[in-house]
């Protein structure tokens, strides 16, 4: 049924091949969205501050820590016992607390978190799929304008409270797109969160301070600080950093 | 360009000192080579199996750099300033050391750019920046493997409208074993402590 949703939207945009059903997975139709940053050299033009977005696939819900157990048996390599040191700091699967290292019967369904780009980006890998870019995650979040304004009250009222013990994916509704858990539960690590956000005449004047000095005022959308949020929280990671409240979801192309 | 150069010190830093396990290891392996290559530490970039192609249109990993310190840059080939400003430095590194040290070190150029930098592309742009010696190679790879390079790394970049990058550019050294040791802004004009750095490793 939400697949069914997903498909509605973009039928004129892919063919019937792409549309065949990946389990647990939503196809986002095509489309574009204006992007956090405005490049300067398109300021003032609005067509061209919008980033145009192919279909894909993705993931309906954050991996859980059942599914990233899965993974763990099949690839022991990344079992937090095994874990190489370039490839996380050593807080990795930290909640994984039995004497064996596997995830807490408690925790099976909910978001897998203390995980890092590496550990996600080869948990995608194998199965086939990849992390979504930063561009197709935020994409998926304006949720095609449904609804903004409820959506940035949401996202605001989650950014604004302590961490609080995770509850399960999927306790929430699903967005219009039939995706669940983009804002409210945990952050999510992107393929591509290592790219540059900056506007180019501040990298050039060598001002790395973008947050708090020139960077900000070119934000497309001065409103949206929940987006600035995500933004600098992104720039701020590296690839071996696991966080409490840091999990994933998949995506894969349409071909 | 600063503060992230500072960041990656850091990174580095971090990653020297958060391997206690490794200088132990290193002493241990000292004198069996082959060992160390067959098994990388585990703070080592070479546990990372991504597949790479060479201009010479055969396949590489990083792994292939063991055994030797390595001086790494990431570059495309239709950058204008700054990849060539990275080549020209990594260059004067080059030249900063004996003929017989230079060729214990292995340099290393890996492509942002797996659409058009194809092994012939690369072949011209060494042309173009008389690369001929054996020391050195280029490579690309699939997006996903220039991804992974660039993050452990900490090299920031993002493909731009018209096909060009926006990206760091960091020279990064690397122990035999494939252990970042080393890492400064690629347009810094001062060489010494990439140079020192090396001349370490090489003793």
């Amino acid at each position: 049924m939400l697949i069914l949703s997903g498909c509605l939207f973009s039928a004129a945009a892919v063919s019937a091949e792409d549309m065949v059903p990946v389990e647990d997975m939503v196809l986002i139709p095509e489309g574009s969205f204006t992007p956090f940053f405005l490049k300067k050299d398109n300021a003032g033009s609005s067509s061209a501050t919008t980033t145009s977005i192919n279909a894909f696939w993705l993931d309906a819900a954050p991996v859980t820590n059942r599914k990233f157990q899965q993974f763990v048996n099949k690839h022991p390599d990344w079992h937090k016992a095994n874990i190489k040191k370039i490839f996380s700091d050593s807080h990795y699967l930290e909640h994984w607390q039995n004497p064996q290292g596997t995830a807490d019967t408690a925790d099976l369904d909910k978001p897998v978190v203390n995980v890092s780009w590496f550990a996600a980006a080869a948990y995608c890998e194998a199965q086939d799929k990849r992390l979504p870019s930063t561009d197709e995650w935020e994409y998926t979040l304006t949720d095609n304008e449904r609804d903004q304004e409820n959506l940035q009250k949401q996202i605001m009222a989650w950014y604004s409270v302590p961490n609080q013990e995770l509850p399960a994916v999927k306790t929430k509704p699903a967005n219009g797109f039939g995706i669940y858990d983009l804002a409210g539960l945990i952050w999510e690590w992107t393929a591509d969160f290592n790219s540059y956000m900056a506007p180019p005449d501040s990298r050039n004047s060598g001002d790395k301070n973008l947050f708090c000095g020139s960077g900000s005022l070119n934000a497309s959308n001065l409103g949206d600080y929940a987006a600035f949020m995500r933004y600098s929280y992104r720039e701020s990671l590296k690839g071996n950093f696991t966080g409490k409240n840091l999990g994933f979801r998949c995506a894969k192309d349409t071909k | 360009m600063k503060t992230d150069f500072k960041r990656q010190l850091l990174l580095s830093l971090l990653l020297a000192c958060s391997s206690p396990a490794f200088a132990e290891e290193h002493e241990h392996h000292h004198h069996q080579h082959e060992t160390v290559l067959s098994t990388p530490s585990t703070d080592s970039v070479f546990n990372i199996s991504d597949n790479w192609t060479t201009a010479d249109g055969k396949p590489f990993q990083l792994g292939n750099l063991g055994g030797k310190p390595t001086v790494v840059a990431m570059v495309y080939t239709s950058c204008q300033y700054v990849c060539p400003l990275t080549v020209q430095n990594i260059k004067r590194i080059e030249r900063s050391l004996s003929a017989a040290q230079a060729g214990k070190v292995n340099f290393a150029l890996f492509s942002f750019d797996p659409q058009r930098d194809t092994p012939a592309k690369l072949t011209e742009f060494a042309k173009l920046h008389s690369i001929t010696s054996p020391s050195w190679v280029l490579a690309q790879g699939s997006e996903s493997a220039v991804r992974k390079l660039a993050v452990t790394l900490g090299v920031k970049y993002k493909k731009v409208t018209g096909g060009d990058y926006e990206h760091d550019a960091t020279i990064s050294i690397l122990d035999s074993n494939g252990v970042i040791k080393f890492q400064a802004d690629a347009m810094n004009k001062n060489i010494d402590g990439a140079t020192d750095a090396l001349k370490t490793l090489l003793h």
